[in-house]
């Protein structure tokens, strides 16, 4: 079991409001987890921690580590860490571009301009999202034309193009459709052959289908983390039981 | 109909009367419109079309308006070049890079420079660019086309920057984060996402930024050395021009009416409302395109998307850019300056994103620090030369030798006398045909055809209302110059804003609270007096004040249709002419060649004015803000 990114003692104000409290927890790599509890709780928090999104709100205060490749990235540079680091938001948010120039638009900033490489990567990426079939004839179009569905699964590939390690994703499927949700459930198991995955999900049952791990959150601490068969079938916490039995929230 | 006993029916009727009322005032102000625009036109069209008397040799021979449409053009260019690219970083500035503490102090700053009096603008050319100018380049006068041009710039800036920052605002914090989250810089995000996003918006500022500059007429008749020549050669900023609004200004009060050459006025006065009319739709169109959120049609991307195309636009820009500042700055810092921006171009894929991203804030901190010196030098010109001359005496006596000494007494109760027949005047009209658009109209023919009207009245260049009010009022009902003439021009130009601010204001009332009311079996005009009214109050009030602070600063409708150059006694009959502080202003500048402290003290006078009267209508609408939400 190697960790893929880990984090230790995090505590998290917005303002005077502590969202998280010392918080400690691994994710491993090459495994998709999940994070689950009550809305509120602070798991987009917590997600968003891990590529200092956070950092975008000006009352927010990090102190503790969170260590990636045994470096403090909270000490590190955040453009950097971001393209290790990427992330899938909960309402699909494509550019105002067509859909090449949404997929080519990390790899261009990042220094790559050769027309042909640019083009390999534009089709591999919308390959892995599952996308390339719908929209390989109409790469130039614009990107908003396309179904909610397929814009978010355009996000995940916008993702991939810039190769991450690490994928961050905070409720994906939330706006989605269940035809739609079950074709980005399919690509998300697809993606942990070569990708570490992080899942925010309100869904049990996504949680249960997709992921391997799952930590349950409550008031902005980590409860308990386990295999998901564990946590869903023979959780250690009261807390944990009650969650994922519906007895609350 | 059996649950409608009598006093339904009159309750009815009387809604009915109502309503017809409001769109009576609804029409009232499109046939102004009409009227004004007619009127203009029919006369240029019967003076050039069938005037028989055609006279080529006779004295003056010819009217070819050309060089006024190229000085036009020339001047509002030069004011494009150095306030686009300013205004544009400042309002990145406001909206995407600036702490919320500094954005607090910039937006003031921008609005300050927006409430300046265009006469000001023009003193300021006159007095401190103009002779710096004739310094620095030891030029015979500072009154030229670069001159002229940067004046126009300053004045354009408000309106560029404030339509750039909503457009720049209104685009979605989606982008932004998905930017970010690829480990693009911020700087990257915004050149490459956000800007392109709000494209169509900022294009509609720049647009309507240049119709500002060409509408404007004191501020260039000032400086602008007005020779109604074309520079020779094409390039060269320091010639004297003249344009199209400042023909106007000049030259209306000489002519013989229904000469030539008062046709020929009426057609450049109908040339102006043609552009008018060009930077009205086009702003629309391109504002309607952002809010619809639509990408530009594939054609035009294909265009804008290759590579010719971008290579052509830049060089034209770069020609354009490095023409001006050689003959700005010289040779040799055009030079240099080319260079550095082609070493940009050519090394921008080689300098990493972390160095693009500093210096590009660099600039933009430059740009802001810049506009916001700029209107630190004006005030500090103005009040360190004007306080001084302010006293008691001089606010309260009454003016000797012609205005030339004495006090100012009467130029500020006319100027209020103006201000306060004019909005008396538009008020009721507006408020009663905004109520009409928001509450009774469903969109038809006629609804769409009145907001059409008043929208192209909106942006007008306020010299055409003098141009208007002089040929109508003075000339046509033979009042002579007289204070109610000036009233009419102004409360027609604040129209279109007073409408506009009014339904805004309207709009912001939820919908819930109409159908509470009408729910409960109010009548329609009861929801909209007990319900609908007092909640847009503020915002009504609020248009109205800033409506007063613009006219309270206008000459160009005053000019031939009201003022007079001093007068001893307070005006009492709305058939006399009056004093007002824009013209006062004006007409010391142009007549009295050494600036005296009785310039800089009118100029104070008028500038603390039209402050005092914006910051009434900021505390206005806090107070109010207040109290609702209390
Ligand atoms: N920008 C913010 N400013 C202040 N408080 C916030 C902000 N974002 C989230 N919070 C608070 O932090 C807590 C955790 O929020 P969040 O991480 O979004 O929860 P979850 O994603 O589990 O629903 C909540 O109580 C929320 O109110
Ligand atoms: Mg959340």
């Amino acid at each position: 079991m190697t960790p893929a990114i880990q984090a230790n003692h995090l505590n998290l104000f917005y303002g005077t409001k502590q969202a998280l409290f010392d918080v400690d927890i691994l994710f491993e790599e090459k495994k998709i987890t999940a994070l689950v509890g009550p809305s509120g709780c602070g798991k987009s928090t917590l997600l968003r921690c891990l590529n200092r999104m956070n950092e975008l709100i000006p009352t927010c205060k990090i102190s503790g580590e969170i260590l990636f490749r045994s470096e403090n990235i909270l000490k590190a540079d955040p453009v950097e860490l971001r393209k290790q680091i990427g992330m899938v938001f909960q309402q699909p948010n494509p550019f105002p571009k067509s859909i090449y120039d949404n997929i080519a638009y990390g790899p261009r900033a990042h220094g790559e301009h050769d027309t042909g490489k640019l083009d390999t990567i534009v089709e591999n990426s919308l390959k892995s999202a599952a996308l390339w079939d719908e929209v390989k004839d109409r790469l130039h179009d614009s990107a908003l034309g396309l179904s909610g569905g397929q814009q978010q699964r355009l996000c995940i590939a916008r993702t991939l193009a810039v190769s991450p390690e690490i994928i961050l994703m905070d409720e994906p499927c939330s706006a989605l459709d269940p035809i739609a949700t079950s074709k980005i459930e399919t690509l998300i198991t697809d993606l942990k052959q070569k990708y570490t995955v992080i899942i925010v999900t309100h869904n049990m049952p996504q949680a249960t289908r997709v992921s391997d791990m799952t930590g349950f959150m409550y008031l902005g601490k980590v409860i308990e983390m386990d295999e998901t068969q564990t946590i869903f079938v023979n959780p250690a916490e009261k807390l944990t039981q009650h969650y994922i039995t519906g007895k609350f929230g | 109909m059996s649950y409608m006993d009598n006093t339904t029916k009159k309750r009815v009727l009387r809604e009915g009367v109502i309503k017809s009322i409001w769109l009576a005032t609804a029409l009232i102000s499109a046939v102004a419109v009409a009227f004004i625009l007619g009127h203009v036109i029919c006369t240029a069209l019967s003076g050039f079309l069938f005037n028989t008397n055609w006279n080529p040799t006779g004295t003056p021979p010819s009217y070819g308006i050309a060089a006024l449409i190229i000085d036009t053009l020339l001047v509002t260019l030069g004011a494009l070049i150095f306030s686009v690219p300013l205004g544009l970083a400042t309002a990145v500035y406001i909206s995407y890079v600036a702490p919320p503490r500094m954005r607090d102090v910039v937006k003031p700053v921008i609005e300050l420079l927006a409430g300046i009096p265009s006469v000001v603008y023009g003193f300021f050319g006159m007095i401190v660019l103009g002779s710096f100018l004739q310094k620095a380049l030891n030029i015979p006068s500072g009154a030229c086309w670069l001159a002229a041009s940067i004046i126009l710039g300053i004045m354009a800036l408000p309106t560029i920057i404030s339509v750039s920052e909503d457009a720049l605002f209104a685009i979605p914090k989606d982008y932004k984060e998905a930017s970010l989250s690829l480990g693009v810089t911020y700087w990257h995000t915004i050149s490459h996402v956000l800007l392109p996003a709000a494209a169509s918006g900022v294009s509609a500022a720049v647009i309507l930024g240049m119709g500002r500059a060409i509408g404007e007429t004191m501020a260039v008749m000032m400086i602008a050395g007005n020779a109604a020549i074309i520079p020779n050669p094409i390039w060269n900023v320091l010639s004297p021009v003249r344009t199209l609004t400042a023909t106007l200004g000049i030259e209306m009060t000489e002519v013989a009416t229904n000469s030539m050459h008062y046709y020929a006025l009426f057609g450049v006065a109908t040339i102006l409302l043609l552009i008018t009319l060009l930077i009205n739709l086009t702003s629309y169109w391109l504002i309607k395109r952002m809010q619809t959120g639509s990408c530009l049609p594939d054609r035009m991307r294909n265009w804008t998307h290759s590579e010719g195309m971008r290579v052509a636009v830049a060089a034209v820009a770069g020609i354009i850019v490095v023409w001006f500042l050689s003959a700005v700055l010289g040779i040799l810092s055009a030079v240099v300056i080319t260079a550095a921006i082609g070493a940009w171009y050519f090394g921008r894929e080689k300098i990493s994103p972390k160095f693009a991203e500093k210096s590009s804030f660099g600039i933009i901190y430059a740009c802001t620090a810049a506009v916001i010196l700029i209107l630190a030098i004006i005030l500090w010109d103005i009040f360190a030369n004007g306080l001084p001359a302010i006293s008691w005496e001089f606010l309260t006596g009454r003016p000797k030798q012609c205005g030339l000494a004495g006090g100012i007494f009467t130029a500020i109760v006319g100027t209020l006398q103006l201000v306060a027949g004019a909005i008396l005047i538009t008020l009721p009209i507006g408020i009663g045909a905004a109520i009409y658009f928001t509450e009774y109209s469903h969109e038809n023919l006629l609804t769409r055809a009145l907001r059409i009207g008043n929208d192209l009245l909106n942006g007008t260049p306020s010299i055409v209302f003098g141009l208007f009010g002089f040929a109508f009022f003075v000339i046509y009902l033979n009042w002579g110059t007289c204070m109610l003439a000036g009233q009419i021009c102004l409360a027609f130009m604040i129209l279109p804003t007073i409408i506009r601010t009014t339904e805004e204001a309207l709009k912001s009332v939820p919908n819930s609270l109409r159908e509470a009311s009408l729910g409960l079996g109010a009548t329609q005009w009861q929801t909209i007096r007990k319900v609908v009214l007092p909640s847009a109050a503020p915002g009504i009030l609020t248009g109205a004040i800033l409506s007063v602070g613009r006219a309270a600063g206008e000459t160009a409708p005053i000019m031939f249709t009201a003022v007079v150059f001093s007068k001893r006694f307070i005006t009492r009959d709305v058939f006399d002419p009056v004093m007002a502080l824009p013209y006062h202003l004006f007409a010391l500048s142009t007549t009295v060649p050494d600036v005296t402290t009785q310039h800089y003290g009118t100029a104070v006078v008028l500038i603390a004015l039209v402050i005092a009267i914006y910051l009434a209508a900021i505390f206005s609408r806090r107070h109010f803000q207040k109290k609702l939400f209390r």
